[in-house]
């Protein structure tokens, strides 16, 4: 493995590239149903389009709404994130710099949350934002997924805060900066990377879940992409054209999102690692 | 040293916990305690995480101990009765061997693939960052929609899906009744997880990587060194926070394994591919034995901090010896 | 920062732990997120605001009989959410369960699964509907599925029923006639399978499926000597190992070993059978009624779909047919808007309501008998249900909530060839002991 551009290197690049023909076979998959005309998706067959069907996608948007729970998605995917980076950095911090029993059983207890299947919790929550009256709310859904994906957040934070030298802060202490004003202005821009892996990780489970929302938003108007898109995909069960038309539209957002920041997932976690 | 093999603020033996935010003033490290943040920062998480996790997680952990049906008020105590019937009915105990079979096919897959492809898009080659996002990319889709598509994939009939594509490259042989036959069935739902979260394991190896420096294998390279034997002795050993995270990510996810299993098969057939996920769902919403499930629910949660404990030790303890 | 207008359930926080906690978290929320909820706060003046939640099957039934009531009632109105029936029943029981039920929601008959009316009523879910106008047009034999046995306590449609939905185009290219007897169903099969069509397409892989062969054959085998084999089971005079519940498994496996299903029908699921059957390479498809439509939707004109009743008995005079009564709508009681829940059944329950929900989902309503006033593919049922040679599904009647899917493992287990029928039946009578 040298530094040149070499024959080994040319058949490695070629082999990979088939590699990600192969592996992106299932994707190609959806893409083709969902521009096929629904007498071409009964023919079988996995070959491209023989025409570019268009008509799934326009009856994907209005049949299942996707409008508005595409902004009830971003609404809360966005919502959720924001506080997750905020507070999860900041306990972070905390649990990185002090060295304490205090710190170090909230760093297990948090790390517990990784572990636990999130069943145990179902209805007693539902219970506890039914009778704080936040049913059918946006702030139901940020509370628990703030809650739930704090864990995860605060691991990887610490991990890469351990690996961070404590000095730039400090020195900005000894300026005469409060531990806040230390925070904000030199330790949080420092966790870029990091705080892109944070963004990415979570931005996934939250725009993803499904059985949350329904349970607390189902019958509301602030319902989620996956949601509307089940109740669609339940309605049109055969209906292949249609239903992957509805799923690409569903995903086509978050992976924009993996595009803009994928530079910072490898980033985050390598800064993480070397600590 | 990895971020999961440090444990922040573990107090090492005879070190004074003293740089507690609580610590009087006046005291040598006075000047430590001024520096380190204030226990303030880390309590709105922690408000949070214990309002909307830890709470009802336990306050739901308690019905594991009575017989509550999920409707009503009516339910009694029923002390260790649950638990036990989760060790001795079938159900439930096929489950549990079904899980463990399940993590352990996809932390060995998952990260043997994710290693051979970190190794295989690592520096050099110009298509390297359009191949990690392609190689990523199933992470971030909704795995129900993934197990929607792969559903579809896996069309027993030898003109369909997989199978179509099986016999086109003259591989007839390897044609499966994928999700009916029993014995398959579980391997096909592996197939599924390690072909969406490859991806994210191999982000992980190749983080680790990016900190090996060049010139160390190149080093190793002009020794004569064979490609197996600096793998060895050059890579593997710098990667091993990376094996780490990952061995015990894929553990914890394939153990907790719930949406593919759910969407795939749901259980099917039969029982063959029942996981405790799907059971504890099932006994809740389905079975009406709110009780029963929850015990699962804890006996899972057990499980899974016991392997994950084991697992940080091994893997720790060799990644200092290494 | 409730979004349904629900004046009389303002926000409670109890005192407590947990509610302190809450509200430390709320301010960390609100002052970062200031104001992200536009529609949050009152709203909905006067009038009531009724929440429902329906299965996804009904959505286009329900919609403009909502839409309807909401115009007959200005200052009602009506939020709904669909969800597929699995989805759906974990919402349902985890927002009863925490004593927040929808005012209205979709609830099945009889016993047997978790969202079914004993389970609910025992639990105390389910409002009395009893001196509602439409109870009156429900026959006294099945209303007593519809209610505890001394309330009606949810409204339903009417009666669906399971049949073979067949290709119209490939029975008259093969010269085959519709077979009323179990031998002529034999050889109708046979003559399709010599001539290269797969007689029966059946998708197996999805667990509700499996069972709805054993529907259609039991109502002329099981129970066609022995009509109260349901009540004797619950008394325990009966058991499925020593009941004709034998002879209909037989009938499903040897339909298996002769062929006549596509290959590996535990591995196709039911969106597969139906463009198997769609597409013609398969003839027919043992379905819920309700199917048809979407089976015809996908073949997208090109060939002609009809159904008749398997025909599982040996004459034609034997013959007896599964009908289920449909799923439908219940109120629960701690509804803060009780009367108009009522109300919107009440409106449900009016004949011109009933009968278009009932034709939107392909359901036979209550005490039809002229078959002309159904819907053509239905006519071929309506005289079995009028000459009360039908038997309710049976899961309707088993005790608990347990044999349903225990039946959806067992079958399988059996087309896995991991079980024999002995075993089989031995798992469904340790599944209906359960908890009985």
């Amino acid at each position: 493995m040298t530094q040149r551009y070499g024959l080994g290197t040319l058949v490695r690049e070629l082999v990979m590239v088939a590699v990600a023909v192969a592996f992106l076979f299932p994707a190609y998959v959806l893409v083709a149903l969902s521009l096929k005309t629904p007498s071409e998706i009964n023919e079988g067959g996995l070959g491209l389009p023989r025409e570019l069907y268009l008509d799934n996608y326009p009856q994907a948007w209005l049949g299942a709404t996707l409008g508005p729970a595409l902004l009830n998605s971003v609404v809360i995917t966005t919502t959720s994130i924001l506080i997750i980076v905020l507070v999860g950095s900041l306990a972070a911090y905390y649990l990185s710099r002090v060295h304490s029993r205090l710190s170090y059983g909230m760093y297990i207890l948090f790390l517990l949350g990784i572990v636990l299947p999130f069943q145990l919790a179902l209805v007693p929550l539902y219970r506890l934002v039914y009778e704080a009256g936040l049913l059918g709310s946006y702030t139901s859904m940020v509370l628990f997924y703030v809650g739930l994906q704090m864990p995860f957040s605060i691991f990887l934070y610490t991990g890469f805060l351990r690996a961070l030298p404590a000095e730039y802060a400090e020195a900005a202490l000894v300026d005469g900066a409060s531990q806040f004003q230390s925070f904000t202005r030199v330790v949080f821009p420092l966790l870029r990377p990091i705080t892109g892996t944070v963004i990415i990780l979570n931005a996934v489970a939250i725009w993803n879940d499904f059985l949350t929302p329904l349970l607390y938003l189902g019958g509301s108007s602030k319902e989620t992409l996956p949601v509307v898109i089940y109740q669609f995909v339940g309605q049109y069960t055969a209906s292949w054209g249609l239903v992957f038309a509805s799923v690409v539209l569903a995903t086509l957002p978050i992976l924009l999102v993996f595009v803009v920041l994928q530079k910072y997932v490898i980033r985050g976690f390598a800064s993480g690692l070397k600590g | 040293m990895s971020a999961v093999s440090t444990a922040p603020g573990r107090p090492s033996p005879g070190a004074p916990a003293a740089r507690s935010a609580g610590s009087p003033p006046g005291r040598p490290r006075g000047r430590a305690r001024r520096l380190s943040p204030s226990v303030l920062f880390a309590l709105p998480a922690l408000a949070v995480y214990l309002l909307v996790i830890i709470y009802p997680s336990l306050s739901g952990a308690l019905f594991a101990f009575t017989d509550w049906s999920g409707l009503g008020e009516e339910r009694s105590f029923v002390g260790l009765d649950n638990i036990r019937r989760v060790f001795t009915n079938p159900q439930s105990a096929g489950a549990l061997r079904n899980a463990v079979l399940l993590a352990v096919f996809i932390v060995v897959v998952q990260n043997l693939v994710g290693l051979l492809l970190a190794l295989g898009v690592h520096r050099m080659i110009k298509s390297r960052f359009v191949l990690r996002a392609v190689f990523f990319a199933p992470a971030v889709v909704s795995p129900v929609i993934i197990a929607f598509l792969w559903k579809y994939l896996f069309n027993p009939a030898p003109t369909a899906g997989i199978n179509a594509v099986l016999g086109l490259v003259g591989l007839d042989g390897l044609q499966q009744n994928w999700l009916g036959d029993p014995s398959v069935a579980l391997w096909a739902i592996g197939a599924t997880v390690v072909w969406q979260y490859a991806g994210y394991s191999m982000v992980i190896f190749l983080a680790a990587m990016e900190g090996i420096p060049a010139e160390l294998e190149e080093a190793a390279a002009l020794d004569g060194a064979g490609l197996v034997a600096r793998f060895r002795n050059v890579t593997l050993p710098l990667i091993a926070p990376a094996i780490t995270i990952n061995v015990m990510l894929s553990t914890i996810g394939g153990l907790k394994l719930f949406d593919q299993v759910f969407a795939i098969t749901n259980g099917g057939p039969g029982y063959a591919t029942e996981v405790p996920s799907t059971l504890i769902y099932k006994e809740a919403f389905v079975y009406g034995r709110y009780g029963y499930s929850t015990a699962i629910a804890l006996v899972l949660a057990l499980l899974v901090a016991a392997v994950a404990l084991v697992q940080l030790r091994i893997l720790r303890s060799r990644e200092v010896a290494g | 920062m409730q979004s349904t207008p629900r004046p009389s359930r303002s926000p409670r926080l109890r005192r407590g732990a947990a509610p302190a906690l809450l509200g430390l978290s709320l301010t960390v929320v609100l002052v970062a997120c200031g104001g992200t909820d536009p529609e949050g706060g009152g709203g909905g003046a006067g009038g009531a605001g009724l929440t429902l939640t329906g299965n996804t099957d009904q959505k286009a039934a329900l919609d403009p009989i909502i839409a309807a009531f909401e115009a007959e009632n200005p200052g009602t109105t009506i939020d709904v959410s669909y969800a597929p029936v699995d989805q759906l029943q974990t919402a349902l029981r985890a927002q009863i369960g925490a004593g927040n039920a929808p005012d209205v929601y979709v609830a099945w008959p009889g016993n047997g699964s978790a969202m079914s009316t004993a389970q609910l009523s025992s639990a105390g879910a389910m409002e009395p509907l009893t001196d509602q106008a439409w109870v009156e047009s429900v026959p006294e034999s099945l209303r007593r599925l519809l209610g505890d046995g001394q309330d009606t306590l949810m409204w339903s449609p009417g009666v669906g029923v399971i049949g073979v939905i067949y290709n119209k185009d490939i029975f008259s290219e093969q010269g085959i006639t519709e077979p009323t007897t179990w031998p002529e169903f034999l050889a109708a099969c046979e003559a399709l399978k010599a001539a290269g069509v797969t007689p029966l397409a059946l998708g197996n892989q999805t667990p509700w499926v499996t069972q709805l062969i054993n529907y259609a054959i039991a109502p002329s085998v099981a129970f066609a000597d022995d009509p109260d084999l349901a009540t004797r089971m619950l008394e325990g005079e009966a058991t499925f190992s020593d009941s004709g519940w034998r002879d209909t498994f037989q009938r499903y496996l040897e339909l298996n070993e002769r062929g006549y299903f596509q290959e590996n029908p535990n591995g196709t699921t039911f969106e597969q059978a139906i463009s198997l059957t769609a597409e013609g390479e398969a003839a027919m498809m043992v379905q819920v009624s309700t199917i048809l439509p979407q089976v015809a939707d996908a073949a997208a004109g090109r060939a002609e779909f009809g159904m008749f009743p398997l025909p599982a008995a040996d004459t034609a005079e034997a013959l007896k047919i599964p009908a289920g009564i449909s799923s439908g709508y219940a109120v629960s009681p701690d509804s803060d808007n009780l009367e108009e829940a009522k109300a919107f059944i009440e409106f449900l329950g009016q004949p011109e309501n009933t009968a278009a929900f009932a034709e939107a989902t392909a359901i036979i309503p209550f005490g039809v008998d002229d078959p002309s006033t159904v819907e053509e593919s239905l006519q071929p049922f309506v005289p079995y249900i009028a000459e009360d040679r039908s038997v309710p599904y049976m899961d309707q009647e088993w005790p608990n909530a347990q044999v349903q899917p225990a039946h959806f493992a067992v079958v399988q287990e059996l087309f896995a060839g991991s079980t024999d029928i002995d075993g089989a039946l031995a798992q469904l009578d340790a599944a209906y002991a359960e908890g009985s």
